[in-house]
């Protein structure tokens, strides 16, 4: 009897797995490729220029480090690096509770929860430059919904310049982006809802469980991952904040509502220093990387998420 | 073999015919902003031109974002024959980049200097060198409500006496002396700025700060930002409060004037395309003053010298000597430019060429005719002043409307705003950055 060693003996099949590999990677060089060119490549363009004085067009000099040097005493970077934590305080809380709530009502309704499920998506689909000018009207001290209110039924505490007033800009525009947004983590969590085992709640049950301790031990544990995920995504999406302040006050009155993603933009587009501008833009990629790494380090501690 | 020789033959004339076509024509395009794009460019402009110039065809195409895609296009090498970009400021790094043709052999040659305004000429000018020429020009006046006005027995004011005069009466009876805002354009700032540094500290002091004779920081200009950060802050003259002009838009003023809510609007001529349509939706009628002197330093009135949109021809196109004569057909015609700035209610596209009262489009309002008529008179007897986005370089011009905001709510004085306004000034000066500047009549208050 002859023996073989494991691997000692080659087979036709493995000749051939170098060429598989090669085959596999042919497939997938197209859209490397392509990542290479419109995402990798500008990336570290990006990175460079964040060290150079260029103003956008024509040539770029080095400066080393005066671009971070700058950052550090730029008051409106901190003011709009301030509002955008609050930004992601608001919207890891508001729209996540009002989507859990309204997820978790929705799925003891059988009758009508796909109307619904639609009517409170809507809103999300709309464009952000529709959603809003009608919220600019509706917050406008004159003709809005608070002028209204105090005419009509003497209601005076919402009669204000909610976009006006430094005190309360960032709080109003946070105000109509939730308005837009919620449906999305809504319409998320109900489907993760749905997918929890019913046994779950009918052991539960017998077990003498309240509503609220189904929900907080039987509900939120079986949608932990899709949780997560919203978390982490609302927190990347929060430092990238845009449209909505630049549609509504440009990041004014006085800096008050002013984010990074608006003090980037003027930075680049209006005073032309598109070095500055790359500067303030890796720290919004610091503030992902840095939720990235700590969503992946979590999961190698053995979080279930 | 036989396929390859045929195919390699196709290939070589079609790239032949190809060849053959651009030399018997030529194509250059041009980029415009659509919003401010007259409908009736295509046949008055683009079609007149290649009529007349059977070798060219010019093609003319709106963009939405024209500032960013331009940017993005010339990094490309992909931009257009002609150059439009938002003001004189933007054209100074783009000459740095050595991104646009020098025209001043073409003008020598065609006599631009003779067909332009003279100031608006200048504007167009860096070290001398010329390379950009305005698509439209405008100013700052004041807009009254009229009915209101004739209502209560106001005349419009003349002077800084009778301006506060009118914003108490106005207040007595419940309405706002001014309305504005700038929630839909956060630089609208900068108009008011401009209006009472030209009108308070005067055309002459403003000129001097401009060319570096005196600082930023001076009495004359802090006197100024004091007097607009009083009525805008303390008095709430503009659209009642602060916070009502933080959430006002261009059309929530326009409506507050036309429907009586507010008595006057300190705003530029660009309103003059639109604004008659509040008004008659209202049943109410509309005029304009020049912007009353707001002290003794700023004389008699005068208008300040505004560029809007510059044209200038792209240095890598290789189609220049027929770019240039689609801008010299156009500068050469005041009867096609005023058909252009007509069409788009002489708020955009009014090219600063010569042209008289008669000139005018039948029709065309008395109030626009009066304005332009009465600019040519000032302004020719050096009664000038300066907007911020004509003659600010980028930085202290962003510096000027945004920092404001913190003066008015208080967070810095008056002062601490101007020193920061002059350092900035001083970097660009160091730099050679300034951009030219005509001089006013001096001496003459």
């Amino acid at each position: 009897m002859t023996t073989v060693r494991a691997g000692t003996v080659s087979s036709p099949g493995r000749d051939r797995q170098p060429l598989r590999d090669l085959g596999r990677w042919a497939f997938v060089a197209p859209v490397m490729f392509l990542n290479l060119v419109v995402i990798v490549g500008p990336a570290f363009f990006g990175v460079y220029i964040a060290f150079t004085d260029w103003s956008g067009v024509g040539e770029m000099n080095f400066v080393g480090l005066e671009n971070f040097r700058n950052l550090l005493q730029d008051q409106v970077f901190w003011k709009a690096l301030r509002n955008n934590l609050v930004w992601t305080a608001i919207f890891l809380v508001v729209p996540v509770v009002l989507g859990l709530l309204g997820a978790y009502m929705l799925t003891g309704i059988k009758r009508g929860q796909m109307f619904m499920r639609v009517a409170f998506f809507v809103p999300y689909v709309l464009p952000s430059v529709v959603t809003t000018h009608i919220w600019r009207y509706l917050m406008h001290p004159r003709v809005g919904l608070g002028q209204w209110l105090s005419d009509s039924f003497g209601i005076n505490f919402l009669d204000r310049a909610w976009l006006g007033s430094r005190d309360t800009a960032l709080y109003g525009i946070a105000f109509m982006d939730n308005w837009h947004f919620w449906g999305f983590p809504l319409v998320l969590l109900l489907a993760a809802m749905s997918a929890v085992d019913v046994e779950l709640y009918e052991v539960a049950r017998l077990d003498g469980a309240s509503r609220f301790q189904q929900f907080r031990h039987v509900t939120l544990p079986s949608i932990r991952p899709t949780l997560v995920f919203l978390l982490l995504m609302i927190s990347i999406w929060s430092a990238l904040v845009f449209d909505y302040i630049f549609l509504t006050t440009g990041g004014g009155p006085a800096n008050a509502s002013e984010v990074m993603g608006t003090h980037l933009y003027t930075t680049a587009f209006e005073r032309f220093k598109t070095g500055y501008a790359a500067t303030i833009g890796l720290v919004m990629v610091l503030w992902v990387a840095l939720v990235v790494g700590g969503f992946v380090y979590l999961r190698k501690r053995g979080w279930e998420i | 073999m036989f396929r390859r020789v045929l195919i390699v033959a196709l290939l070589l004339s079609t790239l032949g015919v190809g060849a053959v076509g651009a030399q018997d024509g030529v194509t250059i395009t041009w980029w415009t902003q659509s919003a401010a794009m007259p409908s009736n460019i295509q046949e008055v402009l683009v079609d007149a031109f290649n009529a007349a110039h059977p070798d060219i065809t010019l093609e003319m195409t709106p963009q939405e974002n024209l500032n960013e895609t331009l940017r993005v296009a010339i990094q490309a090498g992909e931009a257009p024959d002609l150059l439009v970009t938002p003001g004189a400021s933007f054209i100074a790094e783009f000459v740095d980049a050595g991104l646009v043709e020098p025209l001043d052999d073409a003008a020598a040659e065609l006599g631009w200097a003779d067909k332009i305004l003279d100031w608006a000429y200048q504007s167009g000018q860096l070290g001398g060198v010329l390379y950009s020429i305005p698509l439209t020009y405008e100013s700052l006046v004041l807009f009254y409500n009229k009915t209101v006005f004739e209502e209560n027995g106001w005349d419009p004011p003349t002077s800084i006496d009778e301006f506060n005069a009118i914003a108490a009466a106005a207040e007595d009876i419940g309405i706002f002396p001014l309305a504005y805002g700038n929630a839909t354009w956060q630089p609208s700032n900068e108009h008011l700025m401009g209006m009472y540094l030209n009108a308070f500290a005067g055309r002459e002091n403003v000129y001097k700060a401009l060319v570096g004779e005196i600082p930023w920081t001076h009495e004359s200009i802090a006197g100024a930002t004091d007097l607009l950060r009083e009525h805008i802050a303390d008095k709430g003259w503009f659209s009642g409060s602060l916070e009502n002009y933080f959430a006002n838009g261009g059309d929530d003023s326009r409506v507050e004037l036309a429907s009586g809510d507010a008595a006057m609007m300190l705003s530029g001529t660009w309103n003059f395309r639109g604004i008659g349509q509040f008004f008659e939706e209202a049943g109410t009628e509309w005029d304009w003053v020049p912007i009353p002197p707001m002290s003794d330093m700023a004389g008699e009135y005068g208008y300040e010298l505004a560029t809007g949109t510059t044209v200038s021809v792209n240095a890598q196109s290789p189609n220049k000597e027929a770019a240039i004569k689609a801008l010299d057909f156009l500068i050469s015609d005041p009867a096609l430019v005023l058909q252009l700035a007509a069409d788009v209610g002489f708020g955009e596209w009014v090219v600063p060429v010569h042209f008289g009262v008669d000139d005018f489009p039948e029709g065309t309002d008395e109030r626009v005719v009066r304005f332009f008529s009465d600019f040519a008179a000032v302004t020719g007897e050096g009664r000038i002043g300066y907007t911020t986005w004509t003659f600010w370089p980028n930085d202290p011009n962003v510096h000027l409307w945004e920092a404001v905001e913190n003066v008015w709510w208080g967070d810095i004085s008056v002062e601490e705003y101007l020193e920061e306004h002059e350092r900035l000034w001083q970097i660009e000066r160091d730099a050679g950055n300034l951009l030219p500047v005509p001089a006013p009549a001096m001496g003459g208050y």
